[in-house]
């Protein structure tokens, strides 16, 4: 058994063990639950043993056990630079969000462990696989303790929310698998066999106009669990009917699926496709939803919708970020996906503080808490600072490498991505930086300054020490990867820079329709402008391409 | 000591501020007052110390430009492709950090000493040193950064502490949101910055400080698409810059938080609004410099703005009656002749401004606080309630009069010569703008088309915005030094002269100044005056002050007036790191009188200042009345209206766009997404009900309409024509049928013979085909295209060619196909093909089942043929049916040729 189906069987043990524990045991049952996860957290430390500089799966089973043998699905998991930190994000917010669920839920405790234990394993599963069916299992498999944890232990309308938040994901994960049987047909029809190894399906250079609405069905999938504007709204009703832990879980690691998947299979299975969305479709939408976020979330009322709005405008960096493909861009937005996870889950987490003492979330409820909670109202400035981006939070560092990623709207080769619009795409994105300021300190302001209106506000304890730890990991992370972000950065660099270039040998391929045969022969494409497959642009191309001839002539 | 010690101190510098900050902030509130305080002093009179070390030492380096440079770590890296950028946290002292460092430790250090006594019956005493260590820290980070990013920690860092320091007393909501407003105009700045930086680091590749003073050609390429001065990489990263200078300095845009920012306690005003952070965007300008003098333009932009805000902010203080916000509007003011200074090319001068202004602003700054901590006046002190503040406060009196004179510009006080570098900067720009100048005159004068990309009525505007601009900014300046004088000694008089107005019974009415109860005001307070009797203040107050007071005399003589040719010690410790223009004070002709007009306007200004002040309110009377003012100065004292602006353009813009966004969201996105789709498969749900709706003759109606629909149908024969191709022969094949009846046409000859059987198998030669099709198979499998052939010639794809595949030089002529004398010419448009082992460029005859090796493909001359069959069904009805397939003859017979892949 490998390190990795070893990390994916521990929750689900534990879950097992957990259904056990007679249902009083409340105690037992709760650092049970607990400790499970802290073991899988400690056991998950191990990956940063790994020597990262070396790209491509570790961990990877030589021979991956096969699950249906004629269909060539198997058990394939594997970790590199860019799933890595993703785990890590999984492993340490688990145990945090159980830990301040434990402060507030008190009803059906076994069974909410045992979801959480569930949702763990299919969480760290859905990072690790590396077969496209297995992923796809595990992705629909996580709906499903999210869907009860909010349905069960959420707030007044947590119906609606849960089967708004199962309905929304399901619909595009559905075209998703469509999508996904082409591939492996298509896959067959040209290799001969099934598989869904990733590794295999990226070997083959689909037909353009099938990438196209493949990537459409994949990118649907992906941007309503990122979310995407106009894909969010369910967003920020589950975020506000969630209880707290779930709400960390959500933002923290199940939002990053979709960003996940958007850099391990959208992209690379897509290329062309990717391509040519990126600047007309993905880019916009981003921008879009980095502005319109922030708006939105400027006017709310419940503080935990105005964290969930500004969720999506975080999440509008990341995809900005992921499509400048280039290095500082794809590093950046899986660095601010790592933050975002950070700050937003402390944010929850704070938020939830807040509730468990005033049962409301509403910011026009409160107002002076920072005299009646001093602490509170500190460890509140530092995550929002973190989630405006002041440089020496970690927030900063993400945006910044995403927005100069963006900017710079070239990769390798000359590859354009943004071009020419990367400029006014880093201008309305970083006017979010600027409407970020505008909603947080809107929200501090509220809850914090000014004098004490309520008469329940006054007398509200501090955050105690329970809530303290849970807050602690996550504000030392705040500063560690504020000042010192290359812990993350040096893992994932190997990682990404292979897959930049891979990613773009395959835009070659796919956009001069050429199969790669070999793995030297591919390294021998000329490296060029991917010219558009629009024939009236023909003679253009070749006037481009004469002149690129004359240039590799002269060197 | 080796040079490695004071890179050391470097750090230290900034870590030792940055420990106290967070020791104060983790157990201060646990600790006695006294010992928070003590922390949070000495580790700023570490720092004081050390900064000294090094400036000592960067003095006695034997180097035209003493550096000293200390690489902490690096921070992050920004790849693109092949080139990997490291970002490294790296501080830098040379001759101009290493005045700014003094300047912000020795100020620091004072205002920190002062606010021991100050801030004594705050009950946030130690929050309040752990806002000031902090921002001591980012300051200083801002001022020792090596490169922009690590400037921009510091940058924003100061932002931070500014909000929280003026939201200090945060329970009174006003504050609070004055805070805010500070952050969010700097944050507006910040935008600019960064997308400075991105400007910057794509032009060059680098965002260190001295790497970018040695890019001059890449930073005067044009940007993007725009040519011209106006569209020059250097103007627009600079302006950009310039942005987030004008909301950090409070300039023109983002002026309207620094007033607010009164709100801090008054020490604050006095190290972050006055003396340190908001002379930042100034040293950012001057770091920066040899970009900024890259661009002539943008630094026109720059003086213009700087003076007219010196002048806007100027007349607002004419009319105020609070004291810091008459100090406050000086200081917006004060920034703008730094500003000025800077855009005229004396960055120099602008830095030399920054540090006497230090002095007698933080001088001044804390005699308020002085004053109002004698008077017991909270937030901020109404002059029309003080007077006679003379005989109460000796000490503070005479260090205020003094830093009044200062920044007046009375001779022989440091004030005088800063003032008077800027003047002089400002009028002799004229020779930096000579060569801008002449090259627009050529296009605004030329008759006929120019290189110019614009309109030449663009060209004009930046001529005569570079003509005027010296002459126009030494005019504001010289009237906003005039009205500084008038309002700072208004302000003295109303302050210190005649008689304490509190001292007498209550008055009816009380200004506007804030009454709020708060945790500062336990002494508690008149609510219709001050207190009567003001007491003096004790020594950790005096003592700043005198030391601030004797820095605004001295501060100046290291720069003396140009006019006497005496040794200016600033600009030639400065010269290294700041920029200087061409031309400048050494310019001859009338430019020799320059100095001693832009000397004699400053006394003058001073003068006329002073006096018209004396005149108005030197014997004590002539206090303001609280009535309402009237007509312009009903303006001025409303700050010419511009935050009501603000406040109903952009502002409400924004908020109406918030509204608008989160209703949009609610009601159009989800209601399409979630409402819509829930409401259609609801409806869906609700038909389908309707079917079923348990009515036996209706269903037995739609039983009956659908097998009249299906006996309908199958009286209707149908054909489905399939041919299968095996070599020469195609098997066709029809649909069966009960009694179907067919009759078949194979070679197209329009005679139809009966068959009993659906299939029908016929055999072609050369001429039974209908027309040629040529197959290309591409290397990618399944990539199969079908050209059809006819007289005009088709282009084949050129994915199917190599990527070194290229077309002649006389055009773009693809290799086409057509139609010509019964075959099929395929011609190369020149280029070498091989036929048979051999090289030719003509154009090649092909017949069918000809192949030829295509670049990465391969293509066969095929051909068409087609099949018809004609069905007639049981009930007499008849249908057509023809189908085409395509025969592959067998290779051999025609020619081979293979195109492409000659290398």
């Amino acid at each position: 058994m490998s390190f990795l189906t070893a990390l994916v069987l521990i929750p689900i043990a534990g879950a097992v063990l957990t259904m056990f524990i007679p249902r009083q045991n409340v105690q037992s049952l709760r650092w049970f639950s607990l400790g499970v996860m802290v073991v899988e957290l400690l056991a998950s430390f191990v990956l940063l043993r790994e020597d990262w500089s070396v790209a491509g799966y570790h961990f990877y089973a030589a021979e991956p056990a096969p699950i249906v043998e004629g269909l060539g699905i198997h058990w394939r998991l594997g970790v590199d630079g860019i799933s890595l930190w993703l785990v890590l994000l999984t492993t340490l917010l688990t145990p945090i969000s159980l830990w301040v669920s434990w402060l507030s839920v008190k009803t059906k405790i076994k069974e909410f462990a045992v979801c959480f234990l569930l949702l763990e394993a299919a969480m760290i599963a859905t990072f690790v696989s590396l077969d496209l069916f297995v992923f796809y299992v595990f992705w629909e498999l996580m709906l499903v303790p999210m869907y009860l944890i909010i349905g069960i232990w959420g707030g007044k309308d947590r119906v609606y929310a849960a089967v708004k938040f199962f309905l929304f994901t399901l619909v595009g994960s559905l075209l998703m698998l469509i999508a996904i049987i082409y591939v492996a047909v298509t896959y067959k029809g040209l290799a001969g066999a099934y598989s869904f190894d990733i590794d295999d399906l990226n070997r083959v250079v689909l037909p353009d106009d099938a990438q196209f609405v493949l990537f459409a069905a994949f990118a649907l999938a992906f941007a309503i669990k990122v979310p995407m504007f106009p894909f969010h709204t369910w967003l920020p009703d589950a975020h506000v009917q969630a209880p707290t832990g779930g709400s960390v879980i959500l933002a923290a690691v199940l939002l990053k699926m979709g960003t996940y998947g958007f850099i391990r299979f959208a992209l690379p299975l897509f290329p062309l496709a990717a391509h040519h969305a990126g600047p007309f479709i993905i880019a916009p939408l981003a921008i879009i939803g980095i502005i319109y976020g922030a708006y939105c979330a400027w006017v709310q009322k419940d503080v935990k919708k105005l964290v969930a709005y500004s969720s999506v405008s975080h999440l509008g960096f990341v995809m900005l970020g992921i499509f400048a493909r280039n290095e500082a861009g794809m590093n950046g937005a899986i660095l601010q996906m790592v933050n975002h996870g950070i700050s937003t889950g402390a944010l929850f987490i704070l938020v939830g503080v807040i509730y468990d003492r005033r049962h409301t979330r509403e910011l026009g409820e409160f107002g002076g808490l920072a005299k009646s909670m001093p602490i509170y109202a500190t460890l509140f400035v530092i995550v929002a600072m973190s989630s405006v981006g002041l440089p020496g939070t970690n927030g900063f560092v993400g945006e910044f490498m995403i927005l100069a990623g963006t900017f710079g709207g070239i990769t390798e080769g000359g590859f354009p991505t943004f071009q020419p619009w990367s400029h006014l795409f880093t201008l309305f994105a970083a006017l979010g930086v600027i409407l970020a300021a505008v909603y947080m300190l809107h929200a501090v302001l509220k809850m914090f300054w000014g004098p004490i209106t309520k008469k329940e506000n006054e007398n509200l304890p501090d955050v105690t020490w329970k809530e303290g730890l849970a807050l602690a990991p996550l504000i030392a992370l705040v500063f560690w990867i504020g000042f010192y972000p290359r812990t993350l950065l040096e893992p994932m660099e190997a990682s990404v820079s292979t897959f930049i270039h891979d990613f773009q040998q395959k835009l070659i391929v796919s956009n001069d329709g050429r199969f790669p045969n070999d793995e030297p022969r591919l390294a021998d494409w000329p490296r060029r402008i991917a010219p558009g497959r629009d024939e009236a642009e023909q003679g253009e191309e070749g006037a481009e391409d004469a002149e690129l001839a004359a240039a590799e002539a002269a060197q | 000591m080796s040079n490695r010690f004071f890179e050391l101190a470097l750090l230290w510098i900034v870590l030792s501020p940055l420990l106290a900050a967070a020791v104060n902030g983790a157990f201060g509130r646990f600790a006695s007052k006294r010992l928070a305080g003590n922390v949070a002093v000495g580790a700023i009179a570490i720092s004081f110390a050390l900064s000294l070390a090094v400036f000592i030492r960067l003095m006695t380096m034997e180097s035209e430009d003493p550096r000293l440079e200390l690489e902490v770590y690096q921070w992050f890296n920004l790849g693109f492709g092949s080139t990997d950028i490291p970002i490294r946290i790296a501080f830098v002292a040379d001759s101009l950090s290493g005045v700014m460092l003094l300047v912000v430790t020795g100020i620091g250090l004072l205002i920190h000493v002062y606010s021991l006594e100050y801030m004594e019956g705050d009950d946030g005493y130690a929050r309040f040193f752990t806002y000031l260590n902090l921002f001591s820290a980012s300051m200083l980070v801002l001022v020792l950064g090596s490169s922009m990013p690590v400037m921009f920690v510091g940058w924003e860092g100061v932002g931070l502490c500014s909000y929280l320091l003026i939201g200090f007393w945060y329970q009174n909501g006003e504050y609070a949101a004055a805070g805010k407003k500070a952050f969010i105009y700097n944050r507006i700045g910040d935008f600019g910055v960064l997308l400075g930086m991105f400007i910057l680091f794509a032009a060059t590749n680098t965002l260190e400080f001295s790497e970018l003073a040695t890019r001059e050609e890449a930073l005067t390429q044009p940007f993007v698409f725009i040519r011209g001065e106006w569209g020059m990489t250097a103007t627009i990263a600079c302006l950009f810059i310039f942005l987030g200078c004008t909301g950090k300095s409070a300039q023109i845009p983002l002026y309207t938080w620094l007033p607010d920012a009164m709100a801090g306690p008054t020490p604050v005003s006095a190290l972050i609004h006055a003396a340190t952070m908001v002379t930042a965007g100034v040293y950012l300008c001057c770091r920066m410099s040899s970009v900024f003098v890259l661009s002539p333009t943008a630094m026109a932009i720059i003086a213009i703005t700087g003076a007219l805000t010196a002048l806007l902010a100027a007349s607002i203080a004419l009319v105020q009656n609070q004291m810091k916000k008459i100090l406050a509007y000086s200081t917006v003011s004060q920034l703008g002749f730094m500003f000025a200074a800077v855009g005229s090319g004396a960055f120099a001068a602008g830095i030399f401004h920054v540090y006497t202004h230090a002095f007698f602003k933080a001088c001044l700054f804390l005699g308020a606080g002085a004053v109002m901590h004698a008077v017991h006046a909270h937030g901020d002190a109404d002059v029309r309630k003080l007077g006679g503040m003379r005989k109460y406060l000796p000490v503070v009196h005479w260090t205020f009069l003094v830093s009044c004179l200062a920044i007046a510009g009375v001779p022989l006080f440091s004030g005088f010569f800063s003032k008077d570098e800027v003047l002089l900067g400002s009028l002799s720009s004229s020779s930096y703008y000579e060569k801008t100048l002449a090259d627009l005159a050529v296009i605004v004068n030329a008759e006929g088309p120019t290189s110019y990309p614009w309109p030449t009525f663009f060209a004009r505007i930046q001529y005569w915005m570079l003509a005027i601009t010296p002459y126009l900014v030494f005019a504001i300046l010289v009237l906003a030094a005039t009205m500084t004088a008038f309002y700072m000694f208004r302000l003295y008089f109303l302050t210190f002269a005649g008689k304490y107005r509190s001292a007498e019974p209550a008055r009816d009415s009380h200004g506007e100044e804030a009454h709020d109860d708060h945790a500062h005001d336990e002494h508690g307070h008149d609510e219709h005056g001050y207190d009567p009797h003001p007491h003096a203040p004790g020594p950790r107050i005096a003592i700043p002050l005198v030391v601030l007071g004797i820095g605004a005399v001295i501060a100046g003589y290291v720069g003396l007036p140009h006019a006497f040719h005496l040794p200016n010690l600033w600009a030639e410790w400065l010269h290294g790191p700041v920029a200087t223009v061409e031309g400048g004070h050494e310019a001859e002709g009338l430019a020799a009188f320059y100095p001693w007009i832009a000397m004699a306007a400053g006394i003058l200004a001073a003068a006329i200042g002073i006096g018209l002040a004396y005149s108005r309110y030197g014997s004590g009377g002539n206090v303001p009345s609280s009535a309402e003012p009237r007509g312009f100065h009903r303006v001025l004292m409303n700050k010419w209206y511009v935050d009501e602006l603000y406040d109903w353009t952009v502002v409400l813009a924004n908020r109406f766009a918030a509204v608008f966004a989160a209703n949009i969201d609610k009601y159009f996105v989800d209601g399409i997404l979630a409402r819509l789709t829930s409401a259609i498969v609801t409806a869906l749900g609700w038909l389908a009900t309707r079917v079923q709706n348990g009515l036996v003759y209706v269903y037995a109606t739609v039983m009956v309409v659908g097998l009249l629909a299906v006996g309908w149908w199958f009286t209707y024969p149908h054909a489905q024509l399939e041919g299968e191709v095996t070599g020469a022969t195609v098997e066709w094949r029809a649909a069966n049928g009960l009694g179907y009846r067919y009759a078949w046409d194979v070679d197209s000859d329009g005679t139809f013979e009966d068959c009993a059987t659906n299939t029908c198998s016929g055999e072609y030669e050369d001429e039974d085909f209908e027309r040629y099709v040529i197959r290309i198979t591409g290397i990618r499998p399944g990539d199969v295209t079908e050209l059809e052939v006819d007289d005009d010639p088709t282009t084949i794809d050129r994915r199917y060619l190599t990527t070194d595949w290229e077309p002649t030089e006389d055009g773009q002529r693809w290799p086409t196909v057509r139609f010509e004398e019964g075959k099929v010419l395929l011609d190369a448009g020149g280029a070498p093909m091989r036929v048979r082992g051999q090289a030719v460029t003509e154009p090649v005859q092909l017949g069918p089942g000809d192949s030829i090796q295509l670049g990465m493909g391969s293509a066969r001359i095929c051909v068409v043929v087609r099949g018809t069959v004609r069905i007639t069904s049981a009930f007499g009805n008849t249908v057509e049916d023809d189908a085409e397939v395509i025969i592959e003859p067998p290779e051999g017979g025609g020619q081979q040729a293979a195109l492409g892949g000659v290398r």
